[in-house]
């Protein structure tokens, strides 16, 4: 089989993170520290080597980027200094692009821009229809409080239309997010076109799915498991966030103010604990820039960080507000929160960074089904 | 003295040439300080037309111009054409070449400036206001003892001049007396070596000043002079008859520098059987009646009447050369510096010189490969006892081609590894070798030859360096990619010997204070010129040799110790230090620029 090469694929790369390919001697040095490089799927090495020569549709089908999971030990022992973590990291920034058919997560990822525009423009939408649509259905700004002194969010917000709301922007990011694993899931494991996975296998390696994305075991096998802790906390806070409003809004946005032991409170004050925690460590980290994976900081990252952040904030602020029965305090802070949640989840969980949530665990059963792959007896 | 005429200075550094090691600012400042510069133009701001420059030229008067910077005269012929073309003499357009010069680091700015000097005030470089320096001095001065230092020193004393040799070990022979085989060749490198060692020591126009170190150069070229401080050797050389029944007696031990450490010595000691001069040697430091003031062991064991002075004092003595040749070699990598491989934690991951002296027949097993042991002191050493080694791997580029440790390419390391495969092969036969290389370089004669000979006696060669060394109940665990054959491989072995590079020896940036030689990246001498020159210096009298101006083989060695060696020669039979690449000192520029003022 014939490869082609295409050098310009370089300039496409270098938009997507740093990248001195060049650098590389190929010694190897990289894949023999790395503790997650294994048989059959070895990198960083090999993934710069398809760089340099720019060969373009076997980076596109490898799966190895999102077995990396960046501890930085390659870059540390580099004698080139050629990075390899961060190389990786911008493929898996690339490859995010290539999943994505709508071309968005392309833009995103390579205009500043675009990307601000899109927040833009969402977060107008929402201050819109905050501000007018649901005025006109008859929902209105009352300073008027609870007989225990909080203020009627539902008044205003109500929970019914909000929850509808929900479920369709979950629906979109769904509708995007599975079709981009599909895509991911043909590229590498159907387009190589020599070997098949039975449909047993698919099944019966599927926990392998739900185990790594509740406990990210991977991570483990890295020399820093500080890292793993946090970023645990991190995505478990943000998965309890994420179900309590799109699954049980009525239950989680009431107007009366539960006691503090009520899991409603006790789950939000989880959940928010874990975000905050998981955000200190990342923005801190990409501050002080000890940890190598928080060196090199490209716009996303700090994107992401920044959104999130922002989002937690005013999503405390709600809480404090409401049970203190400040009422114009915590309207502006939910449109502000619906503001900058919107066009973060639109963004970041089809197109861009978050996406990872999916395709990291997806890459790990992929990679178990490669494992498994026998070669098709058509092309024998 | 004539004046020069009105001069424009050009400030050439386009952005594709090499940066200007120091400020421009600083040259600029200087440059405005001479009466004549009567305009100073940046890269940028040159008139690059013929047409422009000629208006420029006109419009100032300018009778001179001269170019400054790296790769000026790639631009020289424009300006001279311009010259003619306003009637000036093309040839009054000089280049102020930093390159040529060898200004080259922060520190050269002022033989930048003296170089702009001579250029600005029309004093030709060659003409030196202190003129040609007749040599009045015919002897020579060898500063070091190894290979390149031995052929450098026996050429120039079969021209029947005199040669004083200083090595600052207690015998000559260098790094190539550790050595058991040469590549490519497989020569025994004691059979090359000893005899030329010998010849040295019994030269009557050799003064071989052996455990001796040079503390300070004076003099100008031609006649330079040389304070050396000979170390007390306590041991009388011309009486010592080499019997060894000292060391018999000696009751302290010590590591063996020459054997690198892997075995023990006395503390009166001979570096190794072949030793020149062969006499012994007390070391200082280890010797128990220098410390406490009681043993004398060695004294009373004596058969020669007041051999040994245990009392001997250093002494210094002054001498008078003409030229000086370097050869002060190289000094292995230190490769605990690399903690991932192990070194100096784990007992069996050796440096490629410890297990030269391991494959040595005067080596400390008799030149069979065993793991190294500890002794009753707790020393690791090479003994005769234990088992032999089944598997062994060799780690290429320690040390070298690292941005973290040394940017460089040692040259050497591939050669020797190879040439290690195949004495393990003729030692062990049934070893298994492991060579872990990212690129063979084998450049030279008969090198690629070798390699394709290594390959085919069934050495495992895998492109690929590894990243760490691991030790479980005395085995290595290896872990490396193998790039050609895209897969990871997991390996166990039984030693590793690290290919180190090469690294400037200790004392090298005090002689280049010393001599005032600048040192070039990675802290070689610098030599005149890499293509043409690659034995002189900018000091005249002064010549390199062997691995001091850089990584090389021994046959690389030998020819510049003979090239240095005839350079050294044709100064004496002219009768004249060349002169040519030499600059006046400030002091001097300052008194010339007073004497046009007036």
């Amino acid at each position: 089989m014939s490869v082609r090469l295409q050098p310009e694929l370089r300039n496409q790369l270098i938009q997507f993170g740093i990248g001195d390919w060049n650098a590389c001697y190929h010694c190897g040095t990289c894949t023999a520290i790395c503790p997650l490089s294994e048989k059959g799927f070895l990198f960083p090495r090999n993934k710069i080597r398809l760089m340099q020569m720019g060969v373009k549709d076997e980076l596109e089908t490898s799966v190895e980027p999102w077995l990396c999971y960046y501890c930085g030990d390659c870059t540390k022992s580099c004698p080139r200094d050629a990075n390899p973590g961060e190389l990786m990291m911008s493929l898996r920034r690339y490859l995010t692009s290539k999943y994505d058919w709508t071309g968005l997560s392309r833009k995103f990822y390579t205009s500043g821009v675009w990307e601000l525009g899109f927040i833009l423009v969402f977060a107008a939408l929402v201050v819109i229809a905050f501000l007018f649509l649901l005025p006109a259905y008859g929902f209105k700004f009352t300073t008027e409080l609870t007989a225990q002194g909080g203020v009627q969010v539902n008044a205003f917000a109500p929970w019914e239309y909000i929850e509808i709301f929900d479920w369709s922007m979950a629906a979109v990011v769904a509708l995007l997010l599975i079709s981009n694993i599909l895509r991911m899931y043909y590229k590498i494991i159907w387009k190589d076109g020599k070997t098949t996975v039975s449909i047993w296998t698919h099944i019966r390696e599927f926990w392998l799915l739900i185990y790594n994305f509740v406990v990210q075991p991977r991570f483990s096998k890295c020399e820093d498991k500080n890292y793993w802790l946090s970023h645990w906390f991190l995505m478990s806070g943000y998965t309890i966030m994420f179900i309590v409003i799109v699954v049980y809004l009525e239950w989680f946005q009431t107007d009366e103010i539960l006691p503090f032991w009520h899991p409603q409170r006790t789950l939000g004050y989880y959940a928010t604990f874990g975000l905050l925690f998981g955000l200190f460590v990342a923005i801190i980290g990409r501050i002080r820039k000890k940890r190598i994976k928080f060196q090199f900081s490209h716009v996303s990252d700090w994107l992401f960080l920044i959104m999130l952040t922002l989002t937690v904030i005013t999503g405390i602020l709600i809480h404090i507000f409401r049970i203190n029965g400040m009422a114009w305090a915590t309207y502006i802070s939910y449109i502000a929160h619906m503001a900058i949640l919107v066009p973060m989840i639109l963004i970041e969980v089809p197109f861009s960074k978050w996406s990872h949530l999916a395709y990291r665990p997806f890459a790990v059963y992929f990679q178990q089904l490669k494992k498994h792959a026998v070669p098709r007896k058509s092309n024998q | 003295m004539k004046k020069a005429g009105s001069t424009g200075v050009f400030i050439y550094n386009p952005p594709i040439a090499i940066p200007y090691p120091f400020d421009i600012t600083e040259i600029t400042c200087y440059l405005s300080s001479f009466p004549n510069v009567v305009r100073i133009w940046q890269y940028p701001d040159f008139p690059w037309s013929e047409k422009n420059l000629v208006k420029m030229i006109t419009e100032h008067q300018l009778e001179r111009l001269v170019i400054v910077g790296v790769l000026c005269g790639t631009v020289k012929t424009l300006f001279s054409k311009a010259m003619t073309l306003a009637g000036k003499n093309p040839r009054h357009v000089y280049l102020a070449s930093f390159d040529e010069y060898g200004i080259e680091l922060t520190k050269d700015l002022d033989r930048a400036k003296s170089l702009l000097a001579h250029m600005i005030t029309d004093i030709p470089m060659e003409v030196n206001p202190a003129g040609i320096q007749p040599i009045t001095q015919p002897a020579t001065l060898v500063i070091g003892g190894g290979i390149a230092g031995i052929q450098a020193a026996l050429e120039i004393a079969y021209s029947n001049n005199t040669v004083y040799l200083v090595e600052k070990s207690g015998t000559i022979g260098g790094k190539m007396a550790t050595f058991d085989k040469t590549f490519p060749t497989l020569d025994c490198a004691a059979c090359i070596l000893t005899p030329k060692m010998v010849e040295v020591n019994q030269h009557p126009f050799i003064n071989l000043m052996s455990y001796a170190e040079v503390q300070d150069i004076n003099g100008s070229p031609g006649n330079y002079t040389v304070k050396i401080l000979k170390k007390a050797r306590k041991v009388n050389v011309q009486t010592c008859i080499g019997c060894g029944t000292c060391a018999e007696k000696c009751p302290a031990q010590e590591p063996s520098e020459f054997d690198f450490g892997t075995t023990m010595r006395k503390a009166i000691y001979i570096p190794f059987p072949q030793a020149v001069p062969n006499k012994y040697m007390i070391d200082a430091a280890s010797c128990i009646y220098i410390k406490n003031g009681k043993c004398r062991a060695c004294v009373k064991a004596c058969p020669v009447p007041d051999c040994i002075n245990l009392d001997e004092q250093d002494a210094t003595v002054d001498i008078n050369v003409g030229n000086i040749i370097v050869a002060t070699g190289y000094k292995p990598f230190n490769a605990s510096r690399m903690a991932e491989f192990g070194y100096g934690k784990f007992p069996n991951v050796l440096t490629s010189l410890e297990f030269e002296r391991l494959l040595n027949a005067s080596g400390p097993t008799g030149g069979n490969i065993h793991l190294r042991s500890q002794d009753k002191k707790g020393n690791w050493i090479f003994t005769a006892d234990t088992p032999k080694p089944h598997r062994i791997a060799i780690i290429h580029c320690v040390g070298s081609r690292d941005k973290k440790n040394n940017k460089y390419c040692s040259r050497v390391c591939c050669m020797y590894s190879l040439k290690f495969s195949h004495l393990v092969m003729e030692k062990l036969s049934d070893a298994e070798i492991f060579e872990y290389f990212i690129d063979m370089r084998s450049f030279g004669k008969g090198y690629e030859e070798f390699y394709e000979r290594i390959k085919s006696e069934e050495v495992e060669i895998i492109r690929g360096k590894t990243a760490k060394i691991e030790e479980k109940d005395g085995k290595l665990f290896i872990r490396g990619e193998d790039i050609l054959k895209n897969d990871l491989i997991e390996n166990v072995v039984d030693m590793v010997i690290l290919s180190v590079g090469l690294e400037p020896s200790e004392d090298t940036a005090k002689l280049s204070a010393m001599m005032g030689i600048p040192i070039s990246e990675g802290g070689w001498f610098n030599e005149l010129s890499y293509d043409i020159e690659p034995t002189a210096t900018i000091r005249g009298g002064i010549h390199l040799a062997g691995t001091c101006q850089g990584p090389k083989d021994i046959p690389d060695s030998v020819a510049q110790g003979s090239a240095a060696a005839a350079k050294v020669i044709r100064s004496i039979l002219k009768g004249t230090v060349s002169q040519e690449h030499d600059f006046i000192p400030q002091e001097k520029i300052k008194s010339y620029l007073a004497e046009i003022e007036k």
